[in-house]
């Protein structure tokens, strides 16, 4: 199993919905507590495993805006893993979630600088390495309803923008759109593979036009005389 | 790249311990024995090993969380820091041998203890590799990813190592060894030109771009909002940006302070072989060492900063 | 250590070993800990609070404390979807700007230096029903109660109309009465929350002057929908964040000019004779005959016979005829005499001949609005192609008004939806009006893929409710104290044309003042005009900050003295559940509860969540208990009313009627069957909408997860206003008063009955002064029309020549979230954003400081150079900008020392000279123009302060309240970990 989340671009619109649902899950999950840093102060910050990053494309006034939210990739070839030097970064070969072990992280750093998509931040209160985990403590869990066993962003998503399943499975919902919508990765040329994928925004839609003559208004006014509609 | 202040420290001090011993060892042997006195390779020795203990010490300064840190030998097989960590504590039982044999044996040790003295030798200069291995390995940071940094950093070591061993020689030596002096110069040479080659190198930035980061290509693509009030770790760690005037001068800073000036006190000790010379040599190419793996940090771009806005890694 | 660890990792728990060796397995994770004790979780259900989208939550808690906060699935609002806000819940319970106690101002302290006492509930309320009382038995309108961003304006508008005071409104006149009175005066319904897109079946969606808006998650469910079908999304907006990222087109249209676009495009329908004249016929007044008679009492007026009834021009008899009467084929065009010699014409006549005129041609909106002539064309061939050419058919018998059975529905799936951007214009009322004319003319109102009322609407046009007006001493009101005026005998006023409310709402300054104006309140009663006050009860309303216009002025205003030293508004009471910068003026505190703490009806006499399928109502249940000295605010007006003896809520005996909020909610009813909750209604809760109080009604709500739906069968779903089961259901459940069909007025006939009161064309009241006179007679058209916003009308427009507006981020809601640690990690300071170009060309640099200039003040602010904006218009996010030491925030905050708030700007009387300057708001409704504001920039000089400017004086904090802490870590439970196996960390080669 590839198990990873695919994005669509052409409909997130940046409201950071996923990202509070993230932190909300998280805080009391099995990375938890996750810290925040002078909540009421001058530099409010804390430990969030999933970011949405807003960009301009083009010029005004054929400017883009598209959103990108971003959280662990699980990439095929995770390098956070290579330089991981305790062995606390792994991948799952069952699912490919790539984890933190808690219990051994050092917090050296090392694989936040091998991460090119920014994954991965230290809790400084517990010294370790938090990331995303997939909501590996959600998808498992087979107390809860089936269509609950997903991760809190995926659930929480107003516009649909985000769906999560197996990119190892071709028929997987989540195969599916990539092969329809062109699903592309992030930074390919990097060679991390990463598993999550991009929905680029799709061709801009555009309309038909009714086609029918002008006219002035005394035409018109000629033309709709007598124009009668029964109540 | 933040850089962080005792992993400055720690490579620039360790990477000239590390040189300091290996040189010291391997002339030794070379010479069979003729170009360094036993005292004047006890002192290097110790020195070297007491210089690259201090720079590994501080580099511990810079875990979250300490207790886990006998945990990092473990993953050998695949990460460049726990083979630095292997090695540099190999590093110390072998060390440890050799001094005790130049201890014990002195001016009578025989091949044994020069074979313990190469392998000493070769550990430190591996421990240097890996330490370089660590950044070059990264395909995040495309300033790092490139065979120029583990040669920058062995020949940085030796040469600070060949200067320190000059301090060492005038300090304790009965004559200084004019090839020594030659020898570093060469050093300074070679570290010069591959920093050189390396400056070039990283010139233009042409790593991945912003456009490949977010996956559109049609335009021009500049950060909006990046959704965060301040700061956080990754913007903190990774997105420092320096103003390029400072960095230019700093690289002038580099060559000044740590090949030029080092190199003209150099060439000075020929006439007039002073500690007192070699102590500020020393100095200059530690300080200009110092600055130049600030630079290094400094103007490396993690492709995390793409996403932060960043035409262009 | 390192042994325990060892020991504990190869013991550990996580199967990491090779492949799954079957799919169950790897799905079950046979291996993995059970990471959440469930066995101690429960689960409990409440409608979120956090903004009025009111979507369902599903509340887990563990261990006293929430484990996680999610979205309802199976909630008609939201279906298990839930936005940041929502998902903040946890952060809005821990904030430590919670008020915690009853607080008085510490006698002989100012108001404003933020000196309280702490008081016993007791002492309050004793104290507070006594002032109330005397003021009841005196003079019942010296107390002005207001109410900001609550949801229960049914219970605060009766509890003031029991009280006698007329003086009540909510927040809608500066917030958004411009459209919710355009759509109630025009088609029954409006945008806003009293509709929605057909969100299932549209093919073409046009989002006019929307940010983030309350129907928020909705909205974002139905775009996605959209998309997926490949419909066509037209966002129009100065600015392209949010919504406007994904739509198909961004339309970057100058502000305050949305009624130009609006009859521009419908001048396309007209010129190519693209409109639905069916759905006019039939439906609207469109064929009504409007007297011609320049100079007499009724010209303007719609021709009418001895009974009332409005008169057409029969097409096929040549005569005039009772335009009610079914079957009656009216003529849609011409000029006629009536038989008494007036001359009429039809109002589609009259339409034509305005806006097929080059005054709306597109090439003269191109100009006005900034957009190319060539989109305006399109866009409207767009809209009439998937109107015509696209339209759509759900089967299904139907009844019409007159009797007459239909096969089909037929859809027109060009949908819209408006709001602020439209509304906060002192032209926003005629400009929502023209986006209905727009609406109208394609057919594409309450069919398939339309634009859909939700229940209570569509309602009458306008519904019958009239302002109360006259007060007594122990009376109540006769009716509402707001309401929906047709003439001006329906103005509150006195003999002399005086207001009669503290706000002026329904004078001749603002005549269908809908909702009030609650921003005028303050400076009103502070200058005793029309006349002084004895106190101001303000409910979740930040007056003294973010919802005043003129800020400074309006704190000074709250610590204005007379000659005797004594408060010019005597006493303020301020309710709210945080320490907002208002509560810092308050003479009496009132802490009310956070959203997870009370009892709340989101209800059918309100604000409901209905669906346009059918009706739908919700309840607020107690998530978790308050650990404060904190009550409900609808526990503390019950028991006033009680003490005060309300009739409502008195007895026959003279008792207290109610025990408290729950039984008041089960039990009262506002006419026989028919109380503030709809579902389980009847005495064995088998009475749908109407019945019976059932005592167990509540118990049943949170059965049902907090709400209750009613699905209309299909045949009542669409064409309400004209669908007979729909007509007789709605009256039956005391939606309407009447099963009339509902005629869509594309010709506002009140309008033009105010216009004739200021052409002294009339029997009626009349204005007093030329200024009213001129006002009246050129924006009371009873047709659409653009002009420019009044503050543009008195600046030297090249002096200032950008627009200046607001937008609401998607994560926050007014000032409530900067108070919430998680939200505010993502924005605690607001910038100000400008066009790069222009910026750039101004020599403002991206991230630097500048001067915001406008006719009224000055403010400092950090500018931020983009794209995505509008060349002329500059913006920023909404009230994000806060007073140092409010809202729990330490003062060093960015929201303190680097946001701003636009309103010191913002003037809330238009430019010109001493009393003849009339309030900065639309002529018609009241509503505060916010968005009208005008500016000029320039860079700041090198050297001054990267800060906000002005500032303000600290707000100090509140007795009892909590040290803000410098970390926060957050959790319910302790989290179980899964670690790896230590052989595996040896083995593994990758």
């Amino acid at each position: 199993m590839k198990l990873g989340l695919v994005i669509d671009m052409d409909t997130c619109v940046g409201c950071q919905a996923c990202a509070v649902a993230c932190k909300q899950w998280n805080t009391s999950g099995t990375l938890g507590p996750l810290t925040d840093y002078d909540p009421y102060g001058a530099e409010p910050d804390g430990v969030s495993f999933n970011h949405i990053r807003s960009y301009e494309v083009g010029e005004y006034p054929n400017s883009e805006t598209v959103n990108m939210p971003m959280s662990c990739m699980h990439c095929e070839t995770a390098e956070c893993v290579t330089v991981c030097p305790t062995g606390a970064s792994y991948k799952r070969e069952s699912d490919g979630i790539v984890l933190v072990d808690q219990d051994k992280c050092m917090g050296c750093n090392l694989c936040a600088w091998a991460c090119p998509y920014g994954a991965r931040e230290l809790d400084e209160a517990s010294g370790t390495m938090k990331k995303c985990t997939l909501c590996v403590d959600r998808i498992y869990d087979d107390e809860l309803p089936e269509q609950e066993r997903q991760p809190a962003c995926v659930l929480t998503c107003p516009t649909n923008a985000r769906h999560f399943g197996d990119l190892d499975d071709p028929e997987s919902h989540v195969s599916r759109l990539v092969r329809e919508r062109g699903g592309q990765q992030s930074l390919p040329e990097l060679g991390y593979n990463p598993v999550n994928r991009y929905l680029p925004p799709r061709p801009k839609t555009t309309a038909s036009q009714a086609k029918a003559p002008k006219a002035g208004l005394q035409e018109r006014l000629r033309g709709w005389l007598g124009k009668a509609v029964t109540r | 790249m933040n850089p962080a202040l005792s992993v400055i420290f720690f490579t620039v001090v360790s990477g000239t311990g590390f040189g300091l011993i290996s040189l010291a060892t391997l002339l030794d042997s070379l010479s069979r024995g003729r170009m360094l006195s036993t005292t004047e390779l006890l002192v290097a020795s110790v020195a070297g090993i007491i210089l690259a203990t201090a720079g590994l010490l501080a580099s511990t300064l810079h875990l979250a969380n300490p207790k886990n840190a006998w945990r990092a030998f473990f993953r050998f097989r695949t990460s460049w820091l726990s083979r630095e960590a292997v090695f540099s504590v190999l590093f110390y039982p072998v060390a440890t041998f050799y001094v005790a044999g130049l201890w014990l044996y002195g001016d009578h040790r025989g091949m044994l203890v020069g074979a313990i003295g190469v392998a000493t030798a070769a550990l430190a200069l591996t421990t240097v590799f890996c330490t370089a291995m660590i950044y070059a390995s990264l395909r995040t940071i495309p300033q790092w990813n490139s065979p120029l940094v583990p040669v920058n950093y062995l020949l940085l070591s030796l040469s600070g190592g060949s200067i320190a061993l000059l301090v060492v020689d005038t300090s304790v030596g009965a004559d200084m060894e004019q090839m020594l002096i030659a020898l570093s110069l060469a050093l300074i040479a070679a570290g010069a030109g591959s920093k050189l080659v390396y400056f070039s190198w990283i010139g233009k930035p042409r790593g991945p771009s912003i456009n490949t980061a977010i996956g559109l290509t049609k335009g021009r693509a500049r950060l909006l909002e990046s959704a965060q009030s301040s700061s956080n770790f990754t913007t903190r760690e990774f997105d420092y940006r320096a103003p390029l005037p400072l960095l230019w001068s700093l690289r002038l800073v580099v060559y000044a302070l740590g090949f030029v000036v080092p190199a003209l006190l150099l060439v000075w000790m020929w006439q007039s072989e002073t500690a007192v010379t070699a102590s500020a040599a020393l100095i200059a190419a530690l300080a200009g060492l110092g600055v130049e793996r600030w630079l290094f940090f400094a103007e490396a771009r993690h492709t995390v900063n793409l996403f932060y806005g960043r035409q262009r890694c | 250590m390192v042994w325990d660890a060892l020991w504990r990792d190869i013991f550990s728990n996580d199967a990491v070993d090779g492949p799954a060796k079957s799919a169950d397995q790897a799905s079950t994770g046979s291996k993995l800990p059970r990471f959440e004790n469930h066995a101690a979780q429960e689960k409990k259900y409440s409608t979120c609070y956090m903004c009025a989208c009111r979507c369902g939550i599903e509340v887990t808690l563990e261990h006293g404390r929430i484990r996680f906060i999610r979205g309802n699935p199976n909630h008609p609002v939201n279906r298990g979807v839930l936005c940041a806000k929502g998902n903040a819940g946890i952060m809005k319970q821990l904030s430590p700007a919670k008020l915690r106690n009853p607080l008085m101002r510490r006698p002989g302290t100012e108001r404003g230096a933020g000196e309280f006492v702490e008081i016993s509930w007791d002492e309050a309320l004793d104290m507070l029903a006594e002032r109330l009382g005397e003021i009841r038995a005196t003079d019942p309108k010296k107390l002005a109660f207001f109410t900001g961003r609550d949801q229960m304006q049914a219970l605060t508008g009766l509890w003031a109309q029991q009280f006698g005071t007329i003086n009540w409104a909510a927040h809608g006149g500066f917030c958004s009465v411009n459209m919710a009175a355009a759509g109630l005066y025009t088609t029954g319904h409006s945008f806003w929350e009293f509709g929605d897109p057909d969100w299932e079946r549209t093919k073409y969606f046009m989002l006019w002057g929307v940010a983030e808006d309350h129907s928020s998650n909705p909205i974002k469910l139905g775009i996605d929908r959209i998309k997926r079908r490949g419909g066509k999304f037209v966002a129009i907006n100065p600015v392209r964040t949010g919504y406007q990222g994904v739509a198909d087109e961004w339309v970057p249209i100058r502000p305050g000019t949305d009624a130009m676009l609006a009859l521009s495009m419908c001048h396309v329908l007209l010129a190519h004779d693209q409109v639905d004249w069916e759905f006019l016929g039939r439906y609207t007044n469109a064929p009504f005959l409007v007297v011609q008679e320049p100079g007499s009492n009724d010209d303007g007026l719609i021709l009418r016979d001895g009974e009332g009834r409005p008169q057409v021009w029969d097409a096929t008899e040549h005569h005039l005829a009772d335009g009610l009467r079914p079957g009656v084929t009216p003529a849609l065009f011409g000029e006629f005499t009536a038989p008494d010699g007036r001359r009429v014409k039809t109002a589609a006549q009259m339409m034509v001949e305005r806006y097929l005129s080059d005054e709306y041609a597109p090439e003269q909106a191109a100009d006005v609005c900034g957009l190319p002539a060539e989109t305006i064309e399109r866009l409207a061939l767009e809209m009439a192609h998937v109107a015509f050419q696209e339209s759509i058919e759900i089967e299904c018998e139907w009844t019409d008004w007159a009797g007459r059975t239909h096969d089909r529905f037929v859809g027109r799936p060009v949908s819209m939806h408006a709001m602020r951007g439209i509304s906060a214009h002192s032209n926003g009322f005629q400009a929502c009006r023209a986006i209905h004319l727009l609406q109208m003319l394609l057919g594409t109102i309450d069919c398939p893929g339309g634009h859909r009322p939700k229940a209570p609407y569509p309602k009458h046009t306008p519904p019958p409710a009239k302002p109360a007006k006259h007060t007594a001493p122990n009376t109540p009101l006769s009716g509402p104290p707001l309401g929906f005026p047709t003439s001006p005998d329906d103005l509150v006023i006195d003999g002399e044309g005086r207001p009669l409310r503290i706000d002026k709402a329904f004078s001749w300054e603002a005549p269908i003042s809908a909702h009030g104006l609650m921003h005028m309140v303050i400076g009103n009663a502070v200058k005793a005009d029309p006349y002084p006050i004895d106190m101001l009860i303000l409910f979740m309303a930040n007056m003294a900050w973010n919802s005043s216009m003129n800020t400074r002025s309006t704190q000074k205003l709250l610590r204005e003295k007379n000659e005797a030293g004594e408060y010019k508004l005597p006493f303020l009471v301020v309710v709210d559940a945080f320490h907002s910068e208002t509560v810092n003026f308050a003479d009496l505190v009132l802490p009310d509860t956070t959203y997870l703490e009370r009892h709340d009806v989101i209800s059918m006499l309100d604000r409901p969540i209905s669906e346009a399928d059918g009706p739908a109502d919700a309840i607020r249940a107690p998530v978790i208990q308050p650990d404060r000295n904190v009550r409900p605010w609808q526990e503390v007006m019950i028991e006033l009313a009680g003490r005060l003896s309300l009739p409502e809520f008195t007895d026959e005996r003279g008792e207290p009627k109610y025990t408290g909020y729950l039984d008041f909610i089960t039990r009262w009813e506002k006419a026989p069957g028919i109380g503030f909750l709809m579902g389980w209604r009847g005495k064995n809760g088998d009475k749908p909408l109407r019945g019976e109080p059932n005592p167990e009604q509540w118990e049943r709500y949170i059965e049902h997860q907090g709400f209750y739906q009613y699905h209309l069968p299909e045949r009542m779903r669409f064409f309400r206003h004209a669908n007979r089961d729909y007509l007789e259901w709605a009256k039956e459940v005391g939606f309407n008063g009447s099963s009339e069909p509902i005629i869509m007025e594309l010709y506002s006939e009140p309008l033009q009955r105010f216009r004739l009161a200021a052409l002294g064309q009339t029997d009626g009241p009349q204005p007093r002064t030329d200024a009213e006179r001129e006002r009246l007679k050129r924006y009371f058209d009873p047709l659409p029309f653009h002009y420019a916003p009044l503050e543009e009308q008195h600046i030297d427009r090249d002096e200032f020549p950008l627009h200046a507006i607001t937008q609401r981020p998607m994560h926050m809601y007014h000032s409530w979230d900067s108070q919430n640690a998680w939200l505010r990690q993502h924005t605690a300071q607001n910038y100000l954003f400008m066009n790069r170009r222009r910026g750039q060309a101004l020599g403002i640099s991206d991230g630097g400081w500048a001067w915001l200039e406008s006719h009224h003040g000055r403010i400092r602010v950090q500018v931020k150079l983009m794209e995505g904006c509008q060349e002329n218009t500059v913006w920023t996010w909404n009230a994000i900008g806060k007073q140092k030491g409010a809202w729990g925030l330490n003062p060093d905050a960015p929201e303190a020392t680097r946001g701003f708030l636009m309103n010191h700007l913002i003037s809330e009387l238009l430019p010109g000279q001493g009393a003849a300057r009339v309030s900065n708001s639309d002529p018609i409704t009241g509503q505060a123009a916010w968005y009208d504001l005008r500016v000029r920039i320039f860079p700041a000089e090198t050297g001054e302060e990267p800060t906000t400017w002005p500032a303000f004086d600290s707000v100090s904090p509140l007795p009892g309240q909590p040290q803000p802490p410098k970390q926060l870590r957050y959790q319910s439970h302790e989290p179980v970990r899964l670690t790896r196996k230590f052989i595996d960390v040896l083995m593994r080669k990758e």
